[in-house]
């Protein structure tokens, strides 16, 4: 099984442009797909899960063409978008069992089973009869994750699940999403480096409706390997700084900010060479687009 | 901080585009409203004395339109106007930034508060500006009178402004407290049953001082205060700020103002973490979640399933959830139950006729209580087909559910499903509470069958349609509210619009239902089923189809635009709903084409303005022929065959025509009903046919020998009267499965008649023709050669047989010959004895007969029959009728002139009609007035109206059918007046006097307030031109003073003369000037004045006491000392009142309180003729008991429209005379 994105172009009507001629290839696995707010991530998340059509373009899952075959895909899809809601005064189970209905999975006894084993799962048994409405905001992704994970789905689609959660809960969701298995396709998107590093064998970083890389996270590293540098500076010699080098993060330290830079060379005045991690590749190249 | 705060929100208010929308749906709802009235647009086509733009006028305009479902938008706009002033802070978040700041509580509290009521009341002028506008532009016509600005101005002060101030406080406290809106809208549905309960308790006439009080708009207020308003009253006066309106207003402010500060002082800004809830929720302690003990790899494997058994299991399990979410939401509930409250409450008060209770019979309760209860479902079908359609958007589950594997088809049709299941629930907890209703009365002839045919059968599939409609308007529309307004303005508001401009095609009015005629215990449900079918499959079909071009639409995805929506479901249509929607659109076009058949081909469409047209048409061409002598009928002679299962009659038969004038006649005319099938309709004699125009039905024949005097013709005629198909509106209800009831109407008439002219002199202005008066002068000798029923015949000779299907029995006046079985159908043969009236009617039903025999006491020998024939479970006040009709011939006989029949018979009809009427020896009767009146014996003020209709029609015998004034101004006076006259004292020989006394009340009352609405001239009793609340209403009245002031023996003797002079006679006709100079001949000459005000004139008084005490005497006695007051007014045509001197005998009675065994009632200690020669005297009686009450005219015989401050209790501080306001003592200047 392997999603194919071929030229997916859209534009919203107030002039935005928010896929920019698209193409990916995603093989099973845990995908990430990294980009600032507004990059274009739920734009092609959503347009992945047949919410929205494209402009131009085509994405084809194994044999269903997704534009034409939306019932086909929405058979094999798992999809916990960016901002949902549950209705009001329905317990978890119920709700759950509702969206099991939805899936068509028909067996009340097979029902009741996936219900209860995804509740376990996701650690909501015990608050299974609780309104939904009354859950923190690990549980409600959690069982957000849950609804997406029934009826078999060939593909998952989680849009930003770990925005807004503790540490806690955030590892609690990185586990869960670590169990979910190799042989179905996984696409994360998120703003959090960390997400990406710690789960996905694969990843995109987005910018602007476009993507800026592509790859493994170890070669995403590889690609900045020995031209990020790091010092320590005033915070009124911020500005200085930005004007002579190619400043990709800065983050206050001891009153102090370190400042991260991209170069070739070693930019001289003190600058330290650093071992890069994904933030860097990340940073270094949202600055460059 | 006030300032601010309030100029902010008045700024927000002005910007937002939603103020400028409602304020114009109001201004142009208001102009379109007064362009009609106003005549600009020509539709309202009666006559009127009264002006649109009268203070009286624009008051009732805007309080009228605060009722039903305008009272509904109005308060649904104030909610949304008001309601969210502070509330709208929590909405959007704000109010952590807001009350972190240093506002003072009162300048935020009423800041905003003002600055919405501000906005609110500028919307709401609008209302007052465009009926202003409209009635500016309508300057010129009749119907507008001069312009003045305050005729405006204050019913904008009394009722626009407190109304919406009281409202407005009321939706923005519940709303500020409960944190949500759903309490002020839920207000609105209680308000929307205050209004109906008041609507309905007023009914009783006892009840409408306090109904004035209470109910919250003034609507009731003004009632009260402007019932009696004559026309003259209605276009000159302001409202007057007497004590009703006073009090209301009052008090209604009063509750507003104590509403807000308590509103205030329980509000803080910490409030809104905690808001208050009615219901209160278990909070469950949240559990800390464990570790995961499983893998995601050991989760069992399902099958998912998603053959086509599988989908219909969804879309089922859908439908249940949806049902559940609505059902379990507390806005339901509290809905149901107000419903079921307002069902009981509604029905203790309507169907009452004369503050008697009808029976719950199943049809009376469901179509008076249940039709309230119908409106809420129609509203929560509105409300929830909102909320269902935008609940997953609402709560952000929109993208969960649209990326699963059901089709938009599941979604949108499991939302129809759990709507009609909700239906359904609401339809059963009608029927449920229905049968309790009908078993706490008592009644246990219950007809679950009947409920369920007309609840789950007829009505379920007409807002099957509705929901259908309003769920794709949901679906196409870019938001709730405005889905909310599309809903009701295509369901209601259109339909209201579509009658109101007299657009009665069913084919374009949504959810039409055809000809419909109601439920009937007799008929059933008739023959309207087949073509309400028709039409509930012709909307389906139409609803269908809209809802899949709706679905093509359906909100799935992120996408808002109708276009992208379009686009993104353009490959998932599976075939079955392309077939079902072109299968829709073959149904719906199949049966709009059937209906056209049925309405246009089969039978003649007209709309008003061509039914109109034809009538002008007849006149202008025909009436020429008015004047040429024709011969009259003499004799008739029928067979009618009636096919009640085919609704079809045939008619086969003759009259006999005699020329009664001196000169010789050479042609008829001949008119009969075009939509006849004539077989023949000829004269037998040698004749040419000049013309026959078969569209208008006017036929003239050339005898080739003319007709010398004194010579008769015989004239035969054979027709067929049959349906054809079914029509526009308007079921035919003379023909039907069981009771058909017709009349001579039908018949062929000799002669131009002028019954069928326009009558409105409006109209006939706009068509060219003459005005008209509504009847001849009373001396006109001309018109006196016919009797006001039949204007080609005298007394005639009768004999008929009618034949029926087996299982019915036929009736016609006459008496049964022979009765026969032949090739499977039933004949009656009857004939009458003597000569009757050109009054004749054919009935047949399946009927059961109860007989009874009354016996002359001075004629022992020649008993005469009574018999009842009604329909088999309608037993209920069989005897009293029985009782009636004896105790009617004795009176009558005894006091009037012998019976000129042997036989009484009462034969029930369905209830498409609700009279009874008289015919010789034959009295039909509506199965809905008496045949299921619940008489409380036991309540002295309960009045036998069973008894009371059946003395009234058997009085008819004699006043109608014995003697009968020409057809001229006033014979009702000697038909309807007398009738009434009769009844009453037959009534008051078997209940006393005390029985009266509330009857007369509401004849008083009916008289005085259907003389306001008169739209020609209000006449003297004695020309009255058939005007009811003249002739009984008044009659009554008057009849009843006049036996007080006469005596009751004096005045029977006249009418004894008056009978035997003028009982059976030929043309000229007797008039009520003789009728009056024979009451003259016997009323002694100082109460010769009262013949003058009673008859000769309009005469109202107003009585009063202004003061009262009493003291005791040494000897155990009572010295009474009463100042009692005494105006007497002559009013003219449209009310204007003059004040006339009084010279008259007006009773004065005390009264003392008396224990019984039942409360407290009152004893007559005096009644006094006093002679009232001053307007206000002071006199002093001497009584033996503790004197409890008195007063003038303690009885209301003379009419007055202020009863109530007639009589009053020592002690008590007497009611104020109304001399000013209502009735000028001097003559108030003219204004310009």
């Amino acid at each position: 099984m392997k999603l194919s994105i071929t030229n997916i172009n859209k534009t919203y009507p107030n002039g935005v442009k928010a896929l920019d001629n698209i193409n990916l290839e995603i093989e099973t696995g845990m995908f990430g797909m990294l980009g600032p707010n507004g990059a274009g991530k739920s734009t092609l998340m959503r347009t992945i899960s047949a919410l929205q059509d494209p402009d131009q373009g085509s994405i084809q899952l194994g044999d269903i063409d997704v534009i034409k075959q939306k019932s086909e895909l929405r058979k094999v899809l798992g999809y916990l978008p960016q901002d949902f809601g549950f209705y009001p005064k329905v317990t978890a189970v119920d709700q759950l069992t509702h969206f099991a209905v939805l899936k068509g999975v028909s067996n009340k006894q097979e029902r009741k089973e996936i219900v209860h084993a995804l509740l376990n799962q996701t650690n909501l048994f015990e608050a299974r009869n609780r309104y939904i409405s009354t859950f923190s905001g690990g549980m409600r992704q959690r069982f957000g994750i849950a609804q997406a994970l029934l009826g078999n789905p060939k593909l998952v689609i989680v849009d930003e699940p770990t925005a807004g959660l503790d540490p806690l809960e955030r590892n609690r969701f990185h586990n869960l999403l670590s169990e979910i298995g190799e042989n179905i396709i996984v696409i994360l998107s998120t703003h959090i480096v960390d997400d990406v590093k710690d789960l996905c064998a694969r990843m995109v970083i987005m910018n602007h409706g476009k993507i800026l890389m592509e790859g493994t996270p170890s070669k995403a590293i590889d690609t900045v390997k020995e031209k990020v540098w790091s010092k320590l500076i005033e915070k009124q010699e911020l500005n200085d700084y930005k004007k002579n080098f190619v400043v990709i993060s800065s983050k206050v330290a001891d009153g102090k900010l370190l400042l991260h830079v991209y170069a070739d060379e070693n930019p001289g005045e003190q600058f330290e060479q650093i071992i890069p991690n994904l933030e860097d590749v990340y940073f270094s190249l949202i600055t460059k687009n | 901080m006030f300032k601010e705060l309030f100029l902010f929100e008045i700024r927000q208010g002005f910007k937002k585009i939603s103020t400028y929308i409602f304020f114009s749906i109001f201004f142009f709802m208001y102009f379109l409203i007064g362009l009609i009235s106003s005549g600009v647009i020509p539709i309202e086509s009666g006559d009127s004395n009264v002006y649109v733009n009268s203070a009286a006028a624009v008051a009732s305009t805007l309080i009228g339109l605060n009722q039903n479902i305008f009272g509904l938008m109005n308060s649904l706009m104030l909610v949304s106007l008001m309601a969210n002033a502070i509330q709208k802070d929590y909405e959007y978040n704000m109010h952590p930034l807001l009350y972190t700041k240093p506002i003072s509580k009162s300048g935020y509290y009423f800041g905003r508060f003002s600055g919405a009521f501000t906005i609110t009341l500028f919307v709401f002028s609008a209302q007052v500006i465009g009926y202003l506008i409209a009635c500016l532009l309508g300057t010129g016509n009749d119907q507008v009178g001069p312009f003045h600005l305050y005729n405006f101005i204050e019913p904008f002060l009394i009722f626009t402004l407190p109304n919406v101030l009281i409202l407005g406080i009321i939706f923005f406290v519940l709303t500020t407290f409960t944190r949500s809106t759903l309490s002020a809208y839920f207000f609105c549905i209680v308000l929307l049953v205050l209004r109906s309960i008041t609507d309905t308790i007023t009914a009783d006439i006892d009840n409408k001082t306090l109904a004035a009080i209470l109910e919250p708009f003034g609507h009731e207020a003004f009632q009260k205060v402007t019932q009696y308003w004559t026309p003259d009253e209605q276009n000159t006066l302001l409202i007057p700020f007497n004590a009703e309106i006073l009090v209301n207003r009052l008090l209604w402010l009063g509750i507003a103002l104590g509403i807000t500060i308590i509103g205030y002082l329980r509000f803080e800004f910490s409030q809104f973490l905690n808001p208050i809830s009615f219901l209160k929720r278990k909070t469950k302690t949240s559990v800390v979640p464990t570790v995961a003990s499983h893998s995601l790899s050991e989760l069992p494997e399902v099958q998912t399933d998603f053959s086509a058994k599988s989908r219909w299991k969804q879309l089922f399990y859908l439908a249940g959830f949806e049902f559940k979410k609505m059902v379990k939401n507390s806005f339901f509930l509290i809905i149901c139950a107000v419903g079921i409250g307002a069902m009981f409450i509604i029905y203790r008060f309507s169907g009452v006729i004369f503050g008697t209770e009808t029976y719950p019979v199943t049809y009376n309760i469901l179509e008076i209580a249940g039709s309230l209860f119908q409106f809420f479902i129609l509203i929560l079908i509105i409300f929830f087909s909102g909320t269902i359609i935008w609940r997953d958007r609402d709560n952000k589950e929109n993208e969960l559910i649209a990326t699963t594997p059901v089709s938009d088809y599941q979604l949108f049709f499991s939302k129809y499903i759990a709507l009609i299941y909700v239906t359904i629930l609401l339809l059963f907890a009608i029927m449920v509470t229905g049968i309790a209703i009908q078993f706490t009365r008592g009644f246990n002839d219950i007809h679950i069958l009947e409920y369920i045919k007309t609840l789950f059968g007829f009505r379920l599939l007409g807002l099957s349609i509705t929901i259908g409609l309003c769920l794709a308007l949901q679906v196409l529309t870019p938001n709730k509210y405005l889905g909310f307004f599309l809903s009701v303005f295509f369901t209601l508001i259109l339909t209201i619009a579509f009658n109101l401009l007299k657009w009665t095609n069913p084919l374009y009015q949504f959810n039409s239902s055809g000809p419909v005629m109601g439920y009937s215990d007799m008929n059933g449900y008739g023959h309207m089923i087949f073509s309400f079918l028709i039409l509930k499959t012709y909307w389906l079909a139409i609803v269908i189809s809209i809802a899949l071009i709706a679905i093509r639409f359906f909100p799935r995805g992120k996408e808002t635009s109708l276009r992208a929506r379009f686009s993104l479901s353009r490959f998932s249509i599976p075939k079955s709903a392309k077939l079902v929607f072109w299968c829709s659109i073959i149904v719906a076009c199949g049966m709009g084409s059937f209906i056209y058949y049925n309405i246009k081909v089969l039978n003649k469409f007209r709309t008003a303005k061509q039914e109109k047209e034809l009538l002008v048409d007849f006149e202008k061409k025909y009436k020429k022929y008015q004047c040429t002598l024709q011969p009259r009928i003499v004799e008739s002679k029928v067979d009618v065959a009636i096919f009640p299962y085919e609704r079809s009659i045939h008619v086969k038969g003759f009259y006999i025509l005699k020329n009664k004038h001196n000169v010789s006649i050479d042609s008829v005319i001949l008119n009969y009903n075009s939509e006849q099938d004539y077989k023949e309709l000829a004269v037998a004699a040698p004749n040419i046919i000049v013309f026959d125009d078969t569209e208008l039905g006017f036929k003239l024949v050339k005898l080739s020998t003319p007709l010398a005097p004194g010579d008769s013709i015989k004239l035969n005629f054979e027709f067929e009267d049959a349906p054809h198909g079914f029509k526009s509106k308007n079921a035919r209800t003379t023909i039907v499965y069981n009771g058909t009831f017709i009349n001579n109407s039908i018949f062929p008439l000799v002669g131009y008649s002028d019954k069928f002219e326009l009558n409105s002199n409006k109209e006939r202005k706009s068509y060219g023709l003459k005005e008209k008066p509504r009847m001849a002068p009373v001396n006109d000798s001309l018109a006196r050669m016919n009797n006001y029923l039949s204007g080609d015949a005298d007394w005639i000779r009768f004999e008929t047989i009618v034949s029926t299907s087996p299982d019915q029995i036929a009736i016609a006046p006459g008496y049964l010959q022979k009765e026969w079985t032949e090739n499977g159908r039933r004949y009656f043969h009857y004939k009458m004895d003597c000569t009757i009236l050109n009054f004749y009617s054919f009935i047949s039903a399946r009927y059961e007969v109860k007989r009874d025999k009354w016996i002359d006491p001075l004629h022992p020998d020649k008993p005469v029959e009574i018999e009842i024939y009604y329909h088999k479970e309608h037993t209920y006040n069989l005897d009293r009728m029985i009782r009636s009709i004896k105790s009617s011939l004795s009176y009558y006989t005894k006091n009037f002139s012998p019976y000129q029949h042997k036989q009484v018979r009462i034969i029930e009809f369905p209830r498409y009609n609700a009279f009874a009427q008289s015919f010789p020896n034959t009295i039909p009767y509506s199965e809905s007035i008496g045949f299921i009146a619940k008489v409380d014996d036991k309540n002295p003020e309960s009045i036998d109206y069973p008894f009371y209709v059946t003395a009234h029609e058997v009085a008819h015998q004699w006043w109608g059918h014995q003697v009968i004034g020409g057809n001229v101004q006033g014979s009702t006076l000697m038909c309807e007046t007398l009738s009434q006259y009769s009844a009453l004292m037959v009534m008051e020989k078997e209940y006393g006097k005390a029985a009266m006394k509330k009857f007369l009340r509401y004849e008083m009352d009916t008289y005085l307030q259907q003389r306001t609405l008169e739209g020609k001239k209000e006449l003297p009793l004695m020309l009255c031109e058939n005007q009811q609340y003249i002739h009984y209403n008044k009659g009554s009245v008057v009849m009843y003073a006049l036996k007080d002031y006469i005596g009751e023996d004096v005045l029977n003797n006249a009418l004894k003369k008056y009978i035997q002079k003028n009982a059976f006679q030929q043309p000229p006709y007797t008039n009520s000037v003789e009728f009056v100079n024979a009451l003259k001949e016997v009323t002694p000459e100082h109460l010769k004045y009262i013949i003058t005000d009673m008859f000769e004139t309009i005469t109202i008084y107003e009585n009063y006491v202004k003061a009262l005490s009493y003291k005791k005497t040494a000897h155990g006695k009572y010295i009474v000392s009463l100042t009692l007051g005494c105006a007497k007014f002559k009013s003219d045509s449209i009310g204007k009142s003059i004040p006339v001197n009084t010279n008259d005998y007006v009773d004065i009675g005390i009264f003392a309180l008396q224990n019984a065994k039942d409360g407290n009632t009152e004893k007559e200690l005096l009644l006094y003729k006093f002679k009232m020669d001053q307007p206000e005297k002071t006199v002093e009686f001497m009584v033996d008991e503790k004197p409890f009450k008195a007063g003038i005219d303690p009885y209301c015989k003379l009419i007055d429209r202020n009863p109530d401050n007639n009589t009053c209790e020592f002690g008590k501080t007497p009611g104020h005379a109304e001399l000013g306001a209502g009735i000028k003592k001097e003559p108030v200047k003219k204004k310009k």
